[in-house]
């Protein structure tokens, strides 16, 4: 059986990292960007769950937990946000959301 | 009452009067005039009780204090303040009345006769006044007032121009006096002038610092300028302000710091007044107006007593001691009091023939009013004579104290003197001439007539003081202090000065009675043009002061707005603002408005931050 070390674990959860946070910087699509956030927040909570368990304690294990409730519900906040948004405008693309500088 | 709430109350009644004026009756001219009349008749009645009652006083109070540094407002009422008040409120009684029927049909009787009012109230308060700020605010305050009456028929630009340009020569007057007040606290600690009498420190530059108020107030050489044109302003006021008290008081003010005076100084008064008595003199002999020729007499008189106060002291033999007497003051002061009679006279008088001819002034164009205004005339010929110094009459008296005091002391200034007084009768007897005897000269002349006994009951007031104001040894007890400093020729000195005093007038009268003729024009002008065109350029002191500030003060101040635009608008103000908008230029352009690029400036954030902590820089 083929076991992964530590190394691979935080190289998956930068490579997550990192394409969440191009997700957020080139997509243009509000949903998309969103989904890219929480693909960052995952990340991290990998990283934690791969440093818990090579250090044999429960620390990241709990963190993860706490960031799992919160994400829930930021995503539940969040999303409401995107469909009021929606119903407002009609689009939830940024380019078009910039009526702050407009 | 005590005889400080007197006093205390003759200050206020007019301020009060002034104050009920503005605020309620800007509407109603009619009772508007009444209530200054009766508040000058009221003024009138308790000056004299003030004066008839034996008692003399001193109070003060603190008014602001700023550390050490303290005013007070107070009362100094002694013989000398108490001659002041007469005059004031006799002359301003006559005035007021005889405004009545001269400003009767004027549209704005109430800002008129609210001037008045508060013109009363500066000039007494400047009379009472017991020390040199209280003094000076006062001093301020019949500047503001002679200033807002001058310029009365503000509709006319002259009358503006005339009334700014007596205030701001007036202003250049009272810097020096404000120096000279500063000066004097810094040097005595104190400005009270009981206790500058007490004690003093001698200094040349003071006594000179405060006479610059005088200069300017009293039109002495230089800054006699304004005076004339003052002239604009409505003729009872000219009367009033122009001849009778204002600008005499300089004078008084120049009596009441008679203790600071040192010798230096006085000889720097004496010949600035000699030098404005006779320049003044022959300015008269050119004007064509009326009230010109009387402001110019006027300048001309205030330089006799200025000259007279600083003729300075004399010692007299008395009951077979000697006694040094402030000889300066008895006959500058008693110069003041017979002047304000018969000047005030003969300048509503001149009203009253203004007023006649429809608001003719030019004596070239009237003529023959002797039978058609006699009580002008008749009053009006008391007064040229009360001028002139004719025996018995007023102006005789003071003039012969003041040219006894000049043969004592300078003869110089007796020879400038009496050559003034040959002008005096000269330049009278010509106006007296031209405008009363003869043919009426234009159609206003001819329809003259005699105005209603507001006009004429102040003349014949006016006119008995003028006979009989010189007769000191019959004016009430009060006045002692300062009659009794008045020089008294005796021996062959009087005889000597009697006989200059006729000599002159014999020949000033004499040379006008014989060289001018009832006529349309300057008889002067016809026979010597060259002569005439020099007199009546007044030696250029209008085009020398209008070049001054025109070609020199003019560009100084284009030159320092120039450097103002460029530096301190220009430089400093708007590159200040040009950096803070360059700035703000740089920092809207971050703020695009795309979500993106916010993630960008936060990835940068980070990045940075990063870099920071890891210790890159």
């Amino acid at each position: 059986m083929i076991t992964a070390t530590l190394n691979e674990y935080l190289i998956l959860s930068g490579v997550l990292f990192a394409l969440g946070f191009l997700g957020v910087l080139l997509r243009r699509n509000t949903l998309v960007i969103f989904m890219s956030l929480e693909l960052m927040l995952v990340a991290s909570a990998l990283a934690l769950v791969a440093f818990s368990r090579y250090n044999h304690t429960l620390d990241g294990n709990v963190f993860v937990f706490f960031i799992l409730t919160v994400a829930a519900a930021e995503v539940a906040v969040g999303l409401a946000i995107i469909v009021a948004l929606f119903r407002q405008r009609r689009t939830i693309q940024v380019d078009e959301l910039d009526s702050l500088k407009h | 009452m005590t005889m400080l709430s007197h006093a205390l109350f003759v200050l206020l009644l007019p301020l009060g009067s002034a104050a009920v004026i503005a605020l309620f009756l800007r509407r109603a001219g009619a009772i508007a005039s009444i209530l200054s009349v009766v508040t000058a008749t009221a003024i009138a009645a308790i000056a004299v009780i003030l004066a008839l009652h034996p008692e003399r006083f001193e109070a003060s109070m603190e008014w602001l204090r700023l550390g050490d540094f303290s005013v007070r407002l107070g009362v100094k009422y002694d013989d000398l303040a108490a001659l002041m008040l007469c005059i004031v409120g006799i002359v301003g009684l006559c005035v007021q009345v005889f405004s009545l029927g001269y400003m009767h049909e004027d549209g704005a009787k109430a800002r008129y006769f609210g001037g008045l009012s508060i013109f009363m109230f500066s000039m007494i308060g400047l009379t009472l006044a017991d020390n040199l700020f209280m003094m000076f605010i006062f001093w301020e305050l019949v500047g503001y007032s002679s200033y807002a009456l001058i310029g009365h028929w503000h509709e006319r630009a002259s009358a503006s121009d005339a009334a700014k340009k007596a205030f701001i020569t007036n202003r250049v007057g009272d810097f020096g006096f404000l120096l000279g007040i500063i000066l004097c606290y810094w040097a005595n600690g104190t400005v009270n002038l009981t206790e500058l009498g007490a004690g003093h420190v001698s200094s040349r530059l003071i006594p000179l610092l405060l006479f610059c108020g005088a200069v300017g107030k009293s039109a002495q050489l230089p800054l006699q300028v304004w005076l004339p044109d003052a002239m604009e302003g409505p003729t009872p006021v000219s009367a009033l302000i122009h001849a009778a008290t204002m600008v005499a008081a300089g004078i008084y003010m120049l009596c009441r710091i008679n203790v600071l005076m040192v010798p230096d100084a006085l000889t720097v008064i004496m010949w600035v007044g000699t030098a404005t008595a006779v320049y003044a003199a022959f300015c008269a002999l050119t004007q064509r107006d009326i009230k010109k020729v009387l402001a110019y007499s006027t300048l001309s008189q205030l330089g006799y007593m200025v000259a007279a106060f600083g003729l300075g002291s004399l010692a007299v033999d008395h009951h077979g001691h000697r006694l040094v007497i402030a000889a300066g003051v008895g006959a500058a002061m008693f110069h003041l009091t017979t002047h304000a009679f018969f000047k005030a006279l003969l300048f509503l008088g001149s009203g009253s023939v203004i007023h006649g001819c429809h608001h003719e002034q030019d004596i070239f164009k009237m003529g023959g009013l002797r039978t058609r205004m006699p009580v002008t005339f008749w009053t009006f010929t008391i007064g040229v004579a009360a001028i002139i110094g004719l025996p018995f009459l007023a102006g005789f008296f003071s003039k012969d104290a003041i040219l006894y005091l000049a043969y004592a002391n300078n003869r110089a200034v007796f020879a400038v003197l009496a050559l003034t007084a040959i002008l005096t009768a000269l330049y009278m007897t010509r106006l007296w001439r031209i405008t009363f005897f003869g043919e009426p000269r234009s159609e206003a002349a001819a329809h003259a007539h005699e105005g209603g006994p507001t006009l004429t009951l102040p003349l014949v007031v006016l006119a008995v003081l003028a006979v009989v104001g010189g007769y000191r040894a019959h004016y009430p007890a009060g006045f002692e202090g300062v009659f009794s400093q008045v020089p008294e020729a005796e021996g062959t000195d009087h005889l000597v000065i009697l006989l200059t005093s006729l000599f002159v007038l014999a020949v000033g009268a004499g040379t006008a009675l014989a060289f001018y003729r009832p006529a349309a024009t300057d008889a002067l002008e016809d026979q010597a043009p060259g002569l005439y065109r020099w007199l009546a350029a007044k030696l250029w002191f209008d085009e020398l002061y209008g070049y001054y500030i025109d070609k020199v003060q003019q560009r100084g101040a284009m030159l320092l707005n120039y450097l103002e635009q460029i530096f301190l608008a220009g430089v400093i103000i708007r590159g200040l603002a040009g950096l803070v908008g360059l700035v703000g230029l740089g920092a809207r352009a971050l703020h695009v408005g795309r979500l993106n690029v916010y993630v960008y400036w936060f990835l940068f954030g980070v990045v940075a931050l990063w870099l920071f902590a890891t210790g890159v820089f």
